[in-house]
């Protein structure tokens, strides 16, 4: 489904302030996989993701979605393709249009959009309702408050909600429950979650617990200075813990790492 | 990169070069703030007076002539030029143009035209006796005429409103001289300050019932839009009078106004006394001695004026 | 006040509703402060003005203008979004070069009707309004504006319209292509402004190239004073706010010329005080008014709501 192929992203080329962020990523994601991406500080978890997404160029390498070379889109168009959530829940969703108003933006990624009403009406009202539900926090009662009333995690959720509603290649999870509380942190993965097995969806999760990291999905690849260090699969990482995962990316990269630098690193 | 700025360079250089003309031909400077009817026609009146003096631009003399487009900072610039042109004679019309050239040309002959009040302004010590290199003719109003008009018209009139730009000192000192000059008709004068050309409407509607005629001074602010005024007037059936005569084409009913080309003629005789030799300082500073009449017989009528017989046939101009 | 200067003031009210329409668009919906509008007011009543005295009908002048104003908004997006110029900037330099334009178009610096049909003049055949014919029409042209754009901001481009001005990262990731909707936004704002001029040029009977100086003052005044009175943040109440604004600032001042002690120089500061005033009652909705300057005065906090006038 993704395919990186040899990507690099250089920040500020040939100046004093340059920064190799990738350095030759090679990594293919099959359609339906859950990864969990993980690395310390500087490792270039965002920038692997702001490649996929689009934010960021790369200057040399392929990026393919399925079929389609998507290298030179920009994010505007890969929006069709990726679905994204982002670490802030206030950037994921617009604080002062309402619930409904939200989702019907969502609604319409990829679609050319026309002059017809944004909010159409019963059908759709159900049709929200029937998809906030599920996420049991009431919200399906609440689809015309203005989400910027709505808690931190509630608009997590409703991102997550937002990024799932249309049908895409690759879902993109930014560090989305590090901004949350614990308790409603371990909802939200726990919904991402369930989405993903619902909608059989391909999922790229950058996190910054190990713990999690090693609970959720089905692959686990951790990052080190811009390039893939390790790519655990799910029967390698059924019997690690993080003691141990941590020993194993020692070893990759040539020094120790302990968890306090990871747990640190964005 | 380099070569453009090369060739902007010896383009700045070529252009100022050619300032420079030959020596023989009295060499005279104009300038003037904006382009505008009254200041064309001083221009105009000037360059007619000059050339049927014997100094014609290309021929007899050499006469640079400057706009600054409405900007002061232009006007500066252009004063600085006109300090290394080595003039026998700079000549300014309006105000800030007069002010700006008295300031870079320290001694050297300077002529202004339409300046309403030339001692506040500092150009010159008195009218009578200027006293140092400038001289030159000035509009400054008497009202007398007007009022006089006025109260032809309007044998009851008692409150006067007046529309104008209370930034612009011209005008602050207009609207001072008329508050003393109503006295003996026993009239009163009522403020209609308008700060920009968008308020001037809203400074007619708001002498809407509170005075009996509005009298317009020579604003610019308040002549850019006399239309405005009329309209209220018009609807509001309220007399408006004009002290240039452009805003009586342009709907008041009445404007007593100096004729700018003559005032230009005037000035011309002044500069070529001076060309010939004579010290600024002996030619006072002089205001025209006649106002010509216009009179606008639609917007009388909408407004509810009639307009005596020996007026019509007094006036220099006669709108149907 | 006389009845002539109250009607004047709905008058001019409701015509800088429609600018303060348009400074909502740019402004408060899509978060781009557009000067370009004291370019794009006179620029729409010296293309009306122009058009109508050599012929055309003054409806269709009139839309003209619009048309032009839209044009100038979309330079400044290009300007902004294109070349990369920062959007203060970028409206700064449309508004400065339309000065020029305006003076092309009218071949001078002011420039009267000249006794041609008015849409006003027009409007008035219908029927005989009296002093109330402006009024009417210009009644009618705002509430029908501010119906258009609300209406606008609830379609799908509209919907995409909002998110791109306040959450443009969000907006991409949806497909939104903000350039598009900086493009869209700007021209429909500095339309609605165009129009404001086209109408207030055959109202007062003339075009000149210096009406424009304020424009922006006055749509944000009107604005803010909306805003003041209509709490909450809905489109409705926004737009209404305009219109509510606009009349409630023309009538100030038109009382405050009236009054006569009050001069007019004396206005912008009396104009500076309301606005504030206005700003800081419509930020202390929870803690009432007085409590809310209270707190503002004794706890300036840096950070907490610090830039107040982006909000």
């Amino acid at each position: 489904m993704l395919h990186l192929n040899d990507v690099h992203v250089t920040f500020n080329p040939g100046t004093a302030t340059e920064v190799r962020a990738l350095r030759g990523i090679d990594l293919q994601v099959s359609s339906g996989d859950f990864v969990t991406v993980i690395g310390s500080n500087g490792a270039g978890k965002s920038t692997l993701l702001s490649a996929i997404v689009g934010t960021a160029r790369p200057d040399r390498g392929t990026i393919r979605l399925g079929d389609r070379d998507v290298t030179a889109w920009n994010a505007c168009r890969r929006a069709s393709e990726v679905g994204r959530v982002f670490q802030d829940p206030r950037l994921g969703t617009c604080g002062s249009l309402s619930i409904e108003e939200n989702l019907a933006l969502a609604a319409r990624r990829g679609k050319r959009r026309s002059f017809s009403a944004a909010l159409s009406g019963s059908r759709q009202r159900a049709s929200f309702s029937e998809k906030l539900a599920p996420l049991g926090l009431g919200l399906e009662a609440r689809l015309s408050t203005p989400i910027g009333l709505l808690s931190g995690g509630q608009r997590q959720a409703v991102s997550l909600l937002m990024a799932t509603l249309l049908p895409m290649k690759i879902l993109v999870l930014d560090e989305h429950t590090a901004a949350l509380d614990p308790a409603v942190a371990a909802r939200v993965l726990q919904l991402s979650k369930e989405i993903a097995e619902n909608d059989g969806l391909t999922v790229l999760m950058v996190t910054h617990s190990m713990g999690d990291a090693l609970a959720f999905g089905s692959r686990t690849i951790m990052m080190d200075r811009g390039i893939v260090a390790l790519d655990l699969s799910s029967e390698d990482r059924s019997k690690l813990d993080v003691p141990a995962l941590l020993a194993l990316f020692g070893k990759a990269v040539g020094r120790t790492v302990d968890s306090d630098q990871m747990l640190l690193s964005r | 990169m380099r070569i453009l700025r090369a060739i902007f360079a010896a383009t700045l250089l070529a252009a100022s070069a050619t300032a420079a003309s030959s020596q023989d031909k009295p060499k005279i400077g104009l300038t003037y703030i904006v382009e505008h009817p009254a200041i064309d026609a001083v221009r105009d009146g000037i360059l007619e007076g000059l050339a049927k003096a014997g100094y014609k631009d290309g021929e007899t003399a050499s006469i640079v002539i400057r706009s600054a487009q409405g900007n002061m900072a232009t006007q500066a610039q252009i004063a600085n030029e006109f300090s290394g042109l080595d003039l026998d004679l700079a000549i300014a019309i309006s105000t800030p143009s007069a002010q700006a050239l008295k300031n870079a040309l320290k001694d050297e002959p300077l002529l202004f035209a339409a300046v309403t009040d030339p001692v506040g302004a500092g150009l010159i010590a008195s009218m009578a006796q200027p006293g140092g290199n400038v001289t030159g003719t000035s509009d400054r109003q008497s009202f007398e005429p007007t009022l006089q008009l006025i109260r032809k018209m309007l044998p009851e009139a008692k409150r006067i409103g007046v529309i104008f730009n209370p930034g612009e000192a011209n005008s602050v000192s207009q609207v001072e001289a008329l508050k003393a000059a109503v006295v003996p008709y026993g009239m009163e004068v009522v403020d209609g300050p308008a700060a920009q050309s968008t308020l001037v409407g809203d400074a007619a509607r708001s002498l809407v019932g509170r005075v009996d005629a509005i009298l317009l001074p020579t604003d610019s602010t308040v002549v850019s839009v006399v239309e405005s005024i009329v309209t209220v007037g018009k609807k509001a059936r309220l007399p408006v009078f004009a002290s240039d005569t452009g805003s009586a084409e342009r709907g008041a009913l009445a404007a007593l106004g100096f004729n700018y080309f003559d005032m230009g003629k005037m000035t011309a005789e002044m500069a070529v006394k001076i060309l010939k030799g004579e010290n600024p300082d002996a030619i006072p500073a002089a205001v025209p001695a006649g106002q010509d009449i216009y009179l606008n017989l639609p917007s009388a009528k909408a407004m509810g004026v009639d307009i005596p017989h020996d007026l019509r046939s007094a006036a220099k101009k006669v709108i149907e | 006040m006389s009845l002539f200067a109250f009607a004047g003031a709905l008058e001019t009210g409701f015509l800088f509703s429609l600018v303060a329409l348009g400074v909502y668009l740019s402004f408060r919906v899509l978060a781009f402060p557009d000067l370009t509008v004291d370019g794009s007011f006179p620029l729409g009543a010296a293309v009306a003005v122009a058009a109508i005295v050599k012929g055309v009908d003054p409806f269709v002048a009139t839309a003209g203008a619009a048309a032009a104003g839209a044009f100038a908004g979309s330079v400044t997006a290009f300007l902004s979004v294109r070349l990369r110029i920062m959007n203060l900037l970028a409206g700064i330099l449309t508004m400065v070069a339309l000065f020029s334009i305006n003076l092309r178009i009218m071949g001078r610096p002011n420039l009267p009707l000249q006794g041609n049909d008015s849409v006003f003049d027009r409007f008035g055949r219908l029927g005989d309004f009296g002093l109330w014919n402006n009024v009417i029409l210009l009644g009618l042209v705002a509430v029908g504006a501010k119906l258009l754009v609300d209406w606008f901001l609830r379609t799908e481009i509209g919907l995409a319209l909002r998110a791109s001005g306040e959450n443009p990262a969000m907006a991409e990731a949806q497909g939104v292509n903000n350039s598009a909707m900086v493009y869209l936004g700007i021209a429909i704002s500095n339309a609605l402004v165009a129009l404001a001029g086209a109408l207030f040029a055959q109202a007062q009977g003339v075009a000149d190239v210096s009406m424009g100086v304020g424009t922006i003052v006055t749509g944000l005044a009107a604005l803010i004073i909306g805003e003041a009175l209509f709490r909450r943040k809905t489109v409705f109440l926004g737009t209404l706010g305009c219109i509510a604004g606009g009349l409630a600032y023309r009538l100030f001042v038109a009382a405050t010329l009236s009054l006569g002690f009050i001069q007019a120089q004396d206005l912008n500061l009396v104009t500076a005080v309301i606005v504030a005033a206005a700003v800081v009652m419509s930020q202390s909705q929870r803690l009432g008014i007085a409590k809310g300057l209270l707190s503002r005065l004794f706890s300036p906090r840096i950070g907490d709501r610090a830039n107040a006038a982006s909000e």
